[in-house]
């Protein structure tokens, strides 16, 4: 008896050590004994990973993108090259760079839409070779423990801005999976501001996923640093693998118990009931930019927190309408992949170029420094080849892009819309809008729907 | 009947004073936008507290953080002493604790 209680606790001894020594990283001893160099260190047992890296949305910020129309299918898009209203500028034309001097405080600041990109600014968004894999910032996205404090801009001795890094040993030691802070410290503040462009906080108050103790990478899956997304309308840069809840590693194609939910599947996407509120800047305007109390000026934004508006829903089929001034869902009832989706509605005020209508973008070193965005506009279209750029920033006209961002966070199961939500005259789906006849619509909102079901239901619940 | 009014007024007067003791001990959310310019995490690292300079007033308001999120930031210098930040606080007990705490900086 004894021994069977010694074998027994042996064996959990043993599996307890083995569950330890999987959850190590195993390259620690080699990192403590010879230091971290950055990727070469991790190449030692991760060979070719560096090479790969430099081809993905992450390094490259662009794609082929194949469901957006307008685009010329041979060339890659994505935040190196779009021009649109949530950021006006971009790699190319707002490339990290030190701003002119306020005129109040004389002093300077380093901005740029690249500041995010995981190189070292030498070797920047897109580049290749050696140099680009020696430059890679691996530990932004895999070390617990990174010192933020270093990732900060600067000149070299050349006078060139580079991006600098937390290349310790200390921050190598805690290599592992990317943790939700991780892809946090650059996705959280894109647009401008935290919570501005997503308007979601992934945390165990605001998403179920993140309740259960889920972090980004459990569903935004990567094979090779390639990275699963959705289709969002506004997302275009992708790497080629999607997300889907029915995945049947995940939720499968018949979630739920009741099979009249599951019906709904066809016609009304998982992030319409489960998925109810939407947050972040609703509006911006780019051709009249506030002075903040550093003296520096920024875009006049509208914002809200996490959870704090409703979306607007819209048929989708993954295809993406995009014209200089509507960047949206495209899809209607009659189409069998569409399907009802909520999305945040977000609107941007910027120049448009004054014969062609095409939407302009901005240079934002000037108009940081000084509040002229006309000037930020020269300086872009300098940059982007275009012909008397001082003439098109000078008759530039202002106008509105309205675009439909995906709402594809925030989830939650005890707060999902259920029968009634859409279904009761003031539901939040506005059928006729949706394609729906009056007659449809008064089938539609009509109790007997869901009559026995929400009565049950608030039995159970009183 | 005069003593039906001494008791009425007696009870009024009684009435506002619990009304005086209850409306400081309610909760007040206030918002700002500051910049910080003292950041001190607690040896445990349960808490902290940041003093904000107010952007409008310049007044400095000392705020008590105790998010996780937050302070996470805090120990791996994503938010530092110099940062300008957007903060809502409940005033409550004399304490101002956090409610919202970001930087407004973004990309």
């Amino acid at each position: 008896m004894i021994k069977t209680r010694l074998a027994a606790t042996a064996l959990f001894c043993a599996l307890l050590a083995t569950t330890a020594t999987a959850k190590d990283h195993p390259g620690d001893e080699s990192i403590k004994s010879g230091g971290y160099h950055g990727p070469e260190t991790c190449e030692e047992c991760h060979p070719g990973t560096a090479r790969k890296f430099l081809d993905t949305v992450h390094w490259k910020h662009a794609s082929k993108v194949t469901n957006v129309e307008g685009l010329d299918p041979g060339k890659e898009y994505g935040m190196k090259n779009r021009i649109y209203v949530m950021c006006n500028g971009n790699d190319i034309v707002n490339n990290l760079k030190e701003i002119p001097k306020s005129p109040d405080t004389g002093k300077t600041k380093f901005t740029g839409c690249n500041t995010c990109h995981p190189g070292n600014h030498l070797s920047d968004v897109g580049s290749s070779g050696p140099e680009a894999e020696k430059a890679i910032d691996c530990l932004i996205c895999h070390s617990a423990e990174y010192d933020f404090s270093s990732r900060k801009p600067f000149k070299d001795a050349k006078g060139r801005v580079v991006m600098g890094q937390d290349r310790s040993t200390k921050s190598a030691l805690t290599v592992g999976r990317p943790k939700v802070k991780n892809c946090m410290a650059c996705h959280e503040a894109a647009g401008g501001g935290v919570v501005v462009k997503r308007g979601f906080a992934f945390t165990k108050e605001t998403d179920v996923h993140a309740a259960k103790g889920m972090v980004c990478v459990d569903c935004h899956r990567a094979q090779d640093h390639k990275i699963a997304t959705g289709l969002d309308p506004n997302n275009w840069a992708n790497d080629g693998t999607l997300i889907s809840c029915a995945d049947a590693a995940c939720h499968g194609a018949k979630p739920h118990k009741d099979p009249d939910l599951n019906r709904h599947a066809a016609k009304v996407a998982c992030q319409t009931c489960h998925i109810p509120r939407t947050g972040g800047a609703f509006a911006k305007d780019f051709t009249e930019w506030e002075k903040g109390s550093d003296g520096f000026y920024e875009p006049t934004t509208l914002r809200k927190e996490a959870n704090d508006t409703t979306p607007v829903y819209a048929w989708y089929n993954g295809t993406v309408a995009n014209s200089a001034h509507f960047i949206g869902p495209k899809g209607n009832r009659s189409d069998a992949k569409s399907r009802i989706t909520p999305f945040k509605i977000f609107q941007g005020k910027a120049y448009f170029e004054e014969k062609s209508g095409e939407l302009l973008s901005m240079d934002f070193a000037p108009p940081m420094a000084n509040g002229d965005t006309r000037a930020g506009v020269e300086s872009a279209s300098r940059t982007l080849g275009m012909k008397n750029p001082a003439q098109v920033a000078q008759k530039a006209v202002t106008g509105w892009q309205t675009i439909y961002f995906g709402s594809n966070h925030l989830v939650t199961k005890t707060k999902a819309l259920f029968c009634a939500n859409c279904h009761a005259p003031n539901g939040v789906l506005r059928f006729k809008e949706l394609g729906y006849t009056d007659q449809e619509v008064v089938k539609l909102t009509n109790p007997d729907l869901y009559m026995k079901k929400l009565a049950e239901r608030q039995r159970e619940e009183w | 009947m005069k003593n039906q009014l001494t008791l009425f007024a007696a009870c009024a007067v009684l009435l506002l004073s619990l009304f005086a003791f209850v409306i400081p001990a309610s909760a007040e959310d206030v918002k700002m936008v500051g910049t910080i310019s003292k950041l001190v995490v607690a040896p445990d690292g349960k808490s902290a507290t940041a003093v904000l300079k107010d952007t409008k007033s310049g007044q400095e308001v000392t705020i008590l953080v105790t998010d996780e999120l937050t302070l996470d930031k805090f120990k791996d210098k994503r938010i530092v002493e110099g940062d300008e930040i957007r903060c809502k606080f409940e005033k409550l007990d004399g304490k101002n604790d956090s409610k919202i705490f970001k930087k407004t900086a973004g990309c």
